[in-house]
């Protein structure tokens, strides 16, 4: 979903989601239910009103992003407060955190129909997003109903965002999601290639981020993210995209 | 299609959400197939309004408008599918992750519909309209690196894939440095012979109205102050009685 974010200008997104995922722990400790749960109940219901919410108040998405992000961490504290305890505030603070050793079968067969649904859905409407992301004025002219397009990209990233919570925590999937796409971003202009490559630049990056946490006893999703923007970087500074003159 | 007015708007009025005056009044304006018109007009003449109304992307609060005798209101969709539409002033990135071929393709997007596949007559489309503004070169080319003009023909030949009955151009040439602007003259005449599309071009200079162009609409403050033949209406007394009153470049 990272190269739909990108192109659409939505990275703010992740942040708003990783909030959403700690006010929906919080409020999981207050009436006693799996914080996990409602973590990831707070954050679709977030990803499905984001759109309709920013175009009924006909502001940018970022906009509505920024007001969600700073409302989910003041009702995370509100509801924090309402159930003291040093207990309760690290639980749901793992849930920015993750932890990659907590994930289970269960966890692995929803990533699993998550990727499946979302490859089918790329297929299936590959060239309503290709036409969306170019221009959504322009899709919109050609024919397309762009506002679906629009709220699906926004709903499946905050799916996404919140069945990844438990492995890297709402503070660093993100970085999973956009780093590995901004990394092929500097190589290719086909956006065919871009989506094939960034999955490949994400797997090395949490291959090499695993392996170094085991070598240096250092956090996984840490790590991970800490290998990401350093590939990241490197693309920069190699990218042929970016030579003068090259056409 | 009766009287063959492939755009009949009457009495129509457009208001932004939220706002109370209209940006275009009480227009009145039919349009025959195959005709070439452009309309000119100052900044915030209304003169995107008009043609965002014709597309269905604006709703009219007041009149009644058919395009291809049809409502537009209820027939958005079929509307919009048969129509090229190009926006104003649109720019992209140099890093942007699009092939030409990808872009002109994406204008028959609406057209090929949800749950289906370009098939090869549609990529067929697609190489006709990059041959047509003589762009088929360019295919592979990523779009962001395109020189203004070059962007421009890309554009032209998305809306071309469409396979339109209807053109809608807005301020197509704008800028463009002056070779550009007179290649892109010169293949909207060509465009208008060869497919015989109906074309109605926006723009805000005067001295770019293309040798095909029969009709000129003047628009002024949402109203159409003039509408009449080309030559009647690019006449030095007509331009100094419009332009007097407002300050428009390229007079």
């Amino acid at each position: 979903m990272g190269n739909f974010v990108v192109r659409m200008n939505l990275s703010s997104i992740g942040y708003c989601m990783s909030h959403a995922a700690f006010a929906g722990a919080a409020f999981g400790l207050l009436i006693s239910v799996d914080p996990m749960l409602t973590a990831v109940l707070f954050s679709i219901i977030t990803a499905m009103v984001l759109g309709p919410l920013a175009e009924k108040a006909r502001l940018e998405s970022n906009v509505v992003i920024g007001f969600m992000f700073s409302f989910m961490i003041a009702i995370a504290f509100i509801f924090l407060y309402a159930k003291p305890g040093e207990a309760a505030t690290g639980k749901a603070l793992s849930i920015l955190w993750g932890s990659l050793f907590s994930v289970d079968f269960n966890d692995v067969i929803f990533l699993g129909f998550l990727s499946f649904i979302l490859i089918i859905f790329i297929v299936v409407f590959y060239k309503e997003l290709l036409s969306v992301m170019f221009n959504r004025k322009m899709a919109e002219s050609a024919g397309i109903n762009t506002r679906i397009f629009y709220f699906a990209v926004l709903f499946f990233t905050g799916f996404a965002v919140a069945l990844s919570l438990k492995i890297v925590g709402g503070l660093l999937v993100f970085a999973l999601i956009i780093n590995p796409t901004s990394t092929a971003y500097q190589f290719f202009f086909d956006f065919k290639k871009i989506m094939i490559f960034s999955p490949i630049v994400g797997i090395v990056s949490c291959l090499s981020g695993f392996y170094i946490s085991f070598i240096f006893d250092f956090p996984i999703g840490a790590s991970i993210v800490i290998i990401s923007s350093v590939i990241f970087a490197i693309s920069i500074m190699i990218s042929p995209k970016r030579r003068k003159g090259k056409k | 299609m009766k009287n063959e007015n492939i755009i009949e708007l009457n009495d129509i009025s457009t208001t932004y959400e939220g706002e109370r005056i209209p940006v275009i009044k009480n227009i009145n304006l039919q349009i025959k197939k195959g005709e070439f018109v452009s309309v000119i007009g100052p900044n915030g003449a209304g003169k995107t309004t008009l043609l965002e109304t014709i597309n269905g992307l604006l709703d009219y609060k007041e009149g009644m408008g058919l395009v291809f005798g049809r409502k537009i209101k209820k027939n958005k969709t079929f509307i919009r599918r048969n129509t090229g539409y190009v926006i104003q002033n649109f720019e992209i990135d140099s890093l942007a992750p699009f092939l030409c071929k990808d872009i002109v393709m994406s204008g028959r997007s609406g057209k090929i519909g949800l749950f289906r596949f370009a098939k090869k007559t549609d990529w067929e489309k697609v190489w006709q309209s990059m041959s047509l503004v003589g762009m088929i070169d360019f295919a592979k080319r990523p779009i962001g690196k395109l020189s203004g003009g070059e962007f421009q023909k890309i554009i032209l030949a998305r809306a071309l894939a469409q396979d339109p009955d209807l053109l809608l151009l807005d301020e197509p040439l704008s800028n463009l440095d002056l070779t550009s602007r007179k290649q892109i003259e010169t293949l909207l005449n060509r465009i208008h012979e060869k497919k015989k599309i109906t074309i109605i071009m926006v723009s805000h200079d005067l001295t770019y109205v293309p040798a095909n162009c029969s009709r000129v609409l003047v628009l002024d403050k949402g109203k159409i102050i003039m509408d009449d033949k080309k030559e009647k209406i690019l006449h030095s007394d007509t331009i100094e009685k419009i332009f007097k009153k407002n300050d428009l470049r390229g007079t």
